[in-house]
């Protein structure tokens, strides 16, 4: 798959599952997602990406433990896979590349 | 994210039309979230806001991907085992249905006069092509495809059924 292919968010998602590392799913995601970037996340918008990354074959899933708060429902876990692991290595090499290429002088402020 | 279930209670309506609008294959995971979401709400907010935020969570969840094939929201038995299942006992009804036929027309007419043998090659005739529709149907997945072969197997039948009756090819099998 073309790194290009990944948006924004959807890289974000993929991220948040490779930190949460087989505990991700729905409401867990969106949790981690506003405490560390402080932005609001619908539910909505997270399980059309999932679904999304899930048919790219970047993550895979399967059902996980239910409970009371739930409404005795179980999660779907969501795993990043070796595709998944491989793009997000790929964004970070490009993105610390145009880093290194910023000229120094330019985050020297008077 | 550890709470207690709430006493607060998520909207009926939102609840079942999410239930309503949801593919199958997503309802459990997707209702769960919307239930963990609400009780943290709870937690959180007033009981009248977290039902409002709970609705909205719905709303927003009401989109192509979380709906999929709107084939769910058409047949009321959502289970398309469930229609495939339909069909077949309609075909095995009609097998005998189309039996009476004759059996009928030989109270009232000598011209048609069918032996026990006959309604009984007859009956596997039928029996042999339905199955083998409700097999094309199952299988093929264009409808194109389908069609096409439904209409091979229909043909097949007459042929057969001409041979048997009035022997058109010459066969050991053909009838006079």
């Amino acid at each position: 798959m073309n790194e290009n292919q990944l948006g924004e968010f959807e890289e974000i998602v993929l991220l948040t599952v490779a930190i949460l590392s087989g505990e991700a799913y729905g409401v867990g995601i969106i949790t981690e997602i506003e405490d560390r970037l402080k932005r609001k996340v619908s539910l909505g918008a997270m399980q059309t990406v999932l679904k999304r990354l899930e048919e790219k074959k970047l993550v895979k899933s399967k059902f996980g433990d239910s409970s009371k708060i739930r409404g005795g429902k179980r999660k779907r876990l969501y795993e990043i896979t070796a595709s998944g692991k491989k793009i997000i290595s790929l964004r970070k090499e490009r993105r610390n590349s145009l880093w290194d290429a910023i000229p120094k002088v330019i985050f020297k402020f008077s | 994210m550890k709470m207690k279930p709430s006493a607060n209670k998520p909207p009926r309506a939102a609840l079942h039309f999410f239930r309503w609008y949801c593919n199958p294959v997503f309802l459990e995971e997707i209702e769960g979230d919307l239930l963990e979401r609400f009780n943290y709400y709870s937690e959180k907010y007033s009981g009248k806001k977290a039902q409002w935020l709970f609705t909205k969570e719905v709303i927003q969840l009401f989109r192509p991907s979380i709906i999929g094939n709107i084939y769910h929201l058409t047949i009321k038995n959502s289970s398309i085992m469930t229609t495939q299942n339909k069909r077949l006992i309609y075909i095995l009804a009609l097998i005998p249905t189309l039996l009476l036929i004759p059996l009928i027309a030989m109270q009232f007419s000598n011209g048609v006069n069918w032996k026990i043998s006959d309604f009984l090659v007859m009956g596997i005739l039928l029996l042999g092509t339905g199955l083998l529709c409700e097999l094309i149907l199952r299988k093929v997945q264009s409808t194109k495809g389908r069609i096409i072969l439904c209409v091979v197997v229909l043909f097949s039948f007459l042929l057969i059924w001409a041979e048997l009756a009035v022997g058109i090819f010459g066969t050991p099998f053909a009838g006079s």
